[in-house]
């Protein structure tokens, strides 16, 4: 067996990783029949997958609710990005179809949290994990249960009446119990980054306690782990030149960015001062600084450094500082029928 | 990108309204910035309950407020703190390029006046508003006209009429698409030698040194029909006149009501005109059209209606971001530009 890896980094693909629609059946079709190159990834988010998936004890697994059938054409993309992964799991839909279990086709929960759990069983065991959704609140419910599992918080019984809620056939329940009793309690997952694809209000993440960060882009993601101690400010600066890069964001839209998390709480601001500084110290460093539309790395240290000031020392907003218990029971009966209420107004439009 | 500027905490409904149409115009704007100045704590508790883009809104700590009853000039000596007071001053620090404000009128006014330089060949500052005209004008289908000045100089000279002619045009070709807007001045008739002496004077000049669509004077009663798209006044005429046609169609609405609750004749034709009344509502609400304008600074501000709502201020920043964007400040000097090198040719 491979050395246990320091951290592992768990996450979707659409509409976290890679800019996908599925809100039609229109919209569907063409992320089907896409090719890997006209497939977009998310400013940022290649640079950051890439900085984790080559820094060593590092673990990249990629667990996506699209067809095993896409599985050429996104690693096809992964490859074409740069993006090295160790893990790489699909959701086989066509095997669903064949058995009769429609219900499988479109339920999040009985897929994608035992597809966790078999991973972290699968692989050595890593001592911190960090996982990464978007905004339909499946990925926040689930993300919140597997780290409320892996930490000894969801007992069986309990564990059995979330999955019939999200509608999990009985040996897609044993199968997640089976895997879930396999792991010692160990609170590792302790962060979980949610992308605003929908640019979604923020306040209704904050039941899922502090360990929840939602994100409009990737540099709040990536100074979200540079607060973990996760990335270096060198890390952090090559995600934000990529951003810079992309054209769709410019360094005070970045700067917005980080005064958006502090406001929101979610990041001190000491760190970013500290951010700040090393910015500064490397710019008599030969890091990047000969790309002539990124701004001097003293401008970007001062842009940074501004958004704390112009805050004044006013008082951010209250986060949870400790984890909550959760209903998850009725969270995914509200998840489901916020799914069906989506899904039945689309078909009246 | 643009850098819209807005005063957060000004208004009946703010910082709530004010924050969400902030952010509202974070998501239609694809290249602004919005940066809200106010209460960082009370508007840093009302954006995470919206949809809005964290990465386009900025918010800059001021701890005082300006309140809409309160005298502008004792105000802004007490409050050198004022939301609208570090907004303007932001602008004028180039951290921003245009200025939206739903608060009180005269403070902002003066706070613009104070930290801001007018547009080289610009005297005084002018108010302008827009008001519901039968005919509409422009790319745009625009049914409203513009009035100009309202209030913010209340002797104006000829000189100050001609600029603000040309201030009024430069504004409804920029905001209306409006490329050849019909310029007039208001007078107590249309003939060329009616009004004070300042009128008389201003018409000799639009006629002989501008090149604007200048159709000479209209009375009042041309103002709701639309004869005009722009229409100069001194501050004085500008603010009686917008309060007695404000005036007017609220007795028109309060008669109605009067009518409604009177015969049931008169109720029933009121409802087969409510499809009507409603579209004539919808076609001129002036929450469509965001705010007024204040001309002649180097940087443009928009001061939205002290009622504004959200949907309101979205359209007021959405204005601010076209002015911006479109150089009105730029049309402005080079419009007086040319009407001074006119004017001097002319002379000689």
């Amino acid at each position: 067996m491979k050395p246990a890896p320091r951290h592992v980094f768990r996450w979707d693909l659409d509409k976290t990783y890679l800019r996908t629609e599925f809100d039609s059946f229109g919209d569907l079709l063409r992320s089907a029949i896409e090719s890997a190159a006209d497939k977009k990834a998310y400013p940022g988010a290649t640079g950051l997958l890439r900085t984790l998936s080559t820094t060593d004890g590092y673990r990249v697994c990629i667990v996506s609710g699209s067809p095993t059938q896409m599985r050429t054409v996104l690693a096809a993309k992964l490859a074409l990005d740069g993006v090295a992964y160790d893990e790489f799991v699909l959701k086989n839909n066509l095997k669903n179809i064949l058995r009769g279990r429609f219900r499988s086709l479109r339920a999040q929960v009985p897929y994608k949290l035992p597809a966790l759990l078999s991973s972290r069983v699968g692989s050595p065991p890593a001592p911190a994990e960090t996982l990464f959704g978007d905004d339909a609140e499946a990925d926040a419910i689930i993300y919140c249960l597997y780290a409320d599992i892996l930490a000894g918080r969801v007992p069986p019984s309990e564990l059995v009446r979330i999955l019939e809620s999200g509608r999990a056939y009985p040996d897609e329940i044993e199968h997640t119990l089976a895997l879930a009793a396999q792991l010692p309690a160990a609170d590792v997952a302790r962060r979980i980054i949610i992308h605003l694809d929908r640019r979604s209000p923020t306040m209704p993440f904050r039941r899922f306690g502090p360990r929840l960060v939602p994100v409009y882009n990737y540099f709040q993601a990536a100074l979200v782990l540079y607060s973990d101690g996760v990335l270096d400010a060198r890390q952090v600066m090559f995600i934000a030149f990529e951003m810079l890069d992309s054209g769709q964001y410019q360094l005070a839209t970045l700067a917005n960015s980080l005064q958006d998390l502090m406001r929101r709480n979610r990041l001190p601001g000491a760190i970013v001062l500290r951010l700040a500084d090393e910015v500064r110290a490397q710019a008599t460093g030969e890091v990047l600084a000969s790309r002539p539309h990124i701004p001097p790395f003293e401008t970007v240290a001062r842009a940074f450094a501004d958004r704390v000031r112009e805050l004044r020392g006013a008082i951010p907003l209250a986060w949870p500082t400790e984890v909550e218990p959760l209903d998850y029971v009725s969270l995914v009966d509200q998840e489901h029928l916020a799914r069906r209420d989506k899904k039945r107004s689309a078909a009246r439009r | 990108m643009q850098r819209i500027v807005v005063d957060a905490m000004g208004g009946d409904h703010a910082p709530e309204e004010i924050v969400k149409g902030a952010a509202e115009a974070s998501l239609a704007l694809s290249d602004a910035e919005i940066i809200l100045v106010g209460d960082a704590s009370a508007i840093g508790a009302i954006l995470p309950r919206l949809r809005h883009d964290g990465a386009r809104v900025r918010v800059h700590h001021a701890t005082q407020v300006v309140e809409m009853d309160e005298k502008p000039t004792e105000a802004l000596a007490a409050k050198p703190d004022a939301s609208i007071l570090i907004a303007a001053q932001l602008v004028a620090a180039g951290e921003g390029d245009a200025l939206v404000s739903a608060g009180n009128t005269g403070a902002s006014v003066l706070a613009c006046a104070r930290t801001w330089k007018l547009i080289p060949g610009v005297r005084r500052a002018a108010l302008a508003s827009v008001y519901p005209t039968e005919l509409r004008r422009g790319d745009k289908n625009d049914p409203f006209s513009l009035i100009l000045d309202v209030g913010a100089t209340i002797d104006a000279s000829a000189d100050d009429l001609v600029t603000f002619a040309i201030m009024g045009a430069a504004y409804a070709g920029l905001i209306s698409r409006n490329r050849r807007p019909r310029v007039a001045l208001l007078s107590n008739g249309t003939e060329a030698g009616k009004g004070p002496a300042a009128v008389v004077a201003a018409h000799q000049i639009l006629l002989e040194a501008t090149e604007l669509n200048f159709i000479g004077n209209v009375e009042g009663l041309d103002i709701p029909r639309g004869v005009a798209d722009v229409i100069v006044c001194n501050g004085f005429v500008g603010n009686v006149v917008l309060k007695m046609l404000e005036g007017v169609s609220e007795t028109v609405v309060r008669l109605a009501r009067y009518a409604h609750k009177e015969k049931l004749a008169w109720r029933l034709g009121l409802l087969a005109l409510s499809s009507a009344l409603t579209q004539l509502k919808a076609v001129t609400d002036w929450q469509q059209y965001g705010g007024a304008p204040l001309l002649g600074f180097e940087h443009p501000f928009i001061k939205a209606h002290g009622r504004s709502n959200a949907h309101a201020l979205t359209n007021a920043i959405k204005v601010a971001a076209k002015a911006s964007s479109g150089d009105l400040c730029g049309h402005i000097a080079r419009g007086l530009t040319e009407l001074s090198a006119r004017r001097t040719s002319v002379a000689t």
